[in-house]
């Protein structure tokens, strides 16, 4: 059996600076998978490759078989910030994915609420992003991504933004929604709590240039609840994580305050 | 809304939202007070004007007092002679504010979508956006006669160039993270375009369409000075040259009037067309 996302030797130059260098992965239909490590390690960078935003200086990104060489509606962008259209109310920007794919049907309509329901958006349909909270309008974003049915979500840190508490929060819905629908999913953070605790494999990269350093595999058990942060297994993973990547986060805190 | 109780927030109904809330009594009165101590200070400044105009200067070849002048206005109005006026101006107006707009646009469109464009436009665009065009009415008034054309062009030329300038920028400035995100559905050029460009660019259309009212009242104004049969450029100039301030000032008052109100027609054009600007 093929893997549902197959990345090989994949390297990418800007210029002089090399941002990644030969990584590779193969995912599983269903997996959630994460990728950790310090700022300038390349991860979103690996990430937008991987959605057809960045093209590879070399290597290959295959899903389902098919060399990925620009975006596509059979992945979903989740962004760091919402991106949401501040013209546009709740349910015609979680549409907007859906309408550049073609004229919309009732079909499409009833799913976008369907979605927007998921996300706990029920009754702000028409609600406008300046009148959502933080963690509202990452609820949209989750949902426009996931109204155009892709078989892949790609997460670039979208709860970065969102305080202590909403990120436990969105953490939790996330899994909710996973386990409902069982999306394949990529998930780039540099919380590595975060990571562990939504994720079967953790992928820790290394900066300079960006690299996979190691892979953890997550044996918690599912469904995943917020006391089970406070488990010794769960923090013997962060852990460990953490005293991997430490020297590479001190180094690019000191070049970046440099 | 603060982001900390987001959990509570979703489990919440609609109609209990806090965005939902009328705005506090308070800020009521506030808006009241603020509202009260415009109309004082306009009242206060007309009253100002009145003594003076009686009791200091009083000699009606150099300042007229409100009242005269709205007693100007009465009779001008009776006698059919200010709406004529009005009418010339007006038809003026909208022709050339129409036109500047209409080409202002897709010039500021086609400027933002290609370097080459905006290259071969931008000095033009610039150095008449700079240049007191009002100073080629004569010019136009010889080339096209006292009637409407001259005007219609003067008008034009002080339209077109901010409408164009701030129409490119608009297009210019639209937010990267915005395209990127439509660009990750896989939208074409023109989707990214009508889905995400002109509609971030229309507030700034709509400042380069306000900054235009000021201007194209300038220009019928200015190019009626320089000949015309009717219009309140005519009627100013008139009264000028018969002293007659009353009439000159009835002129001048309509003018601020329409600018006023057009003024205010287009920030009420604003908040209904792009709210999203005003927080």
């Amino acid at each position: 059996m093929t893997s549902k996302l197959a990345i090989a030797r994949l390297s990418k130059s800007f210029g002089e600076l090399e941002a990644l260098r030969g990584i590779s992965l193969d995912v599983e239909r269903g997996e959630f998978i994460s990728v950790v490590g310090p700022s300038g390690c390349g991860k979103t960078t690996f990430l937008r490759i991987v959605a057809g935003l960045e093209h590879a200086t070399a290597g290959d990104v295959l899903l389902d078989g098919r060399a990925v060489k620009e975006p596509g509606r059979d992945r979903g962008f989740v962004f760091q910030n919402d991106s949401l259209l501040p013209w546009r109310t709740v349910f015609a920007n979680a549409i907007i994915g859906r309408e550049v794919a073609g004229p919309i049907g009732s079909d499409d309509r009833k799913r976008t609420m369907e979605l927007l329901k998921l996300v706990g958006l029920e009754g702000f349909e028409h609600y406008h992003p300046r009148q959502l909270s933080g963690g509202m309008r990452q609820r949209v974003n989750l949902a426009r991504a996931l109204a155009i049915d892709p078989d892949i979500l790609l997460m670039d840190e979208p709860f970065a933004a969102l305080d202590a508490q909403t990120r436990e929060i969105m953490q939790t819905e996330l899994l909710r929604i996973w386990e409902r629908g069982h999306k394949t999913v990529l998930f780039v953070t540099h919380q590595i709590d975060e990571a562990v605790f939504l994720s079967d494999r953790v992928l820790v990269f290394a900066r300079r240039p960006g690299r996979v350093q190691a892979e953890v595999t997550i044996p918690l058990p599912r469904p995943r609840t917020l006391d089970m942060k406070r488990t010794p297994q769960f923090v013997a993973l962060v852990d460990r994580i953490w005293r991997m990547i430490e020297d590479d986060v001190r180094a690019a805190a000191l070049y970046e305050n440099a | 809304m603060s982001a900390t109780s987001e959990g509570v927030k979703a489990a919440t109904p609609p109609e209990s939202r806090p965005v939902e809330a009328a705005p506090a009594p308070q800020i009521d009165a506030q808006a009241l007070r603020r509202r009260f101590a415009g109309l004082l200070s306009v009242a206060g400044g007309l009253l100002l004007w009145e003594l003076i105009s009686r009791l200091l200067i009083d000699n009606a070849l150099f300042l007229a007092a409100p009242s005269q002048i709205a007693l100007a206005i009465y009779n001008l109005t009776i006698t059919g002679q200010l709406g004529h006026h009005v009418a010339v101006s007006a038809l003026e107006f909208v022709v050339g504010y129409v036109i500047g707009s209409a080409l202002g646009v897709p010039l500021g469109l086609a400027m933002a979508s290609s370097d080459t464009v905006k290259n071969a436009c931008q000095p033009w665009v610039s150095g008449f956006y700079a240049t007191p065009t009002v100073a080629l009415a004569p010019l136009f008034i010889l080339w096209f006669g006292i009637g409407i054309w001259s005007k219609v062009l003067v008008i034009v030329t002080l339209v077109l160039f901010p409408v164009t300038i701030n129409t490119e920028a608009g297009l210019r400035t639209t937010s990267e993270r915005l395209i990127e995100m439509l660009r990750s559905f896989g939208a074409t050029p023109w989707q990214i375009f009508f889905k995400v460009k002109l509609p971030s660019a229309v507030p700034f259309i709509l400042v380069g369409l306000k900054l235009g009212i000021g201007r194209a009242l300038i220009g019928v104004v200015v190019a009626e000075f320089f000949g015309s049969r009717a219009g309140l450029g005519r009627l100013i100039s008139q009264a000028s040259d018969a002293f007659n301030m009353p009439e000159l000032f009835a002129g001048v008052v309509v003018l601020a009037i329409a600018g006023i109100v057009m003024t205010a027609g287009f920030t009420w054009l604003e908040a209904r067309l792009v709210p999203w600007t005003k927080d």
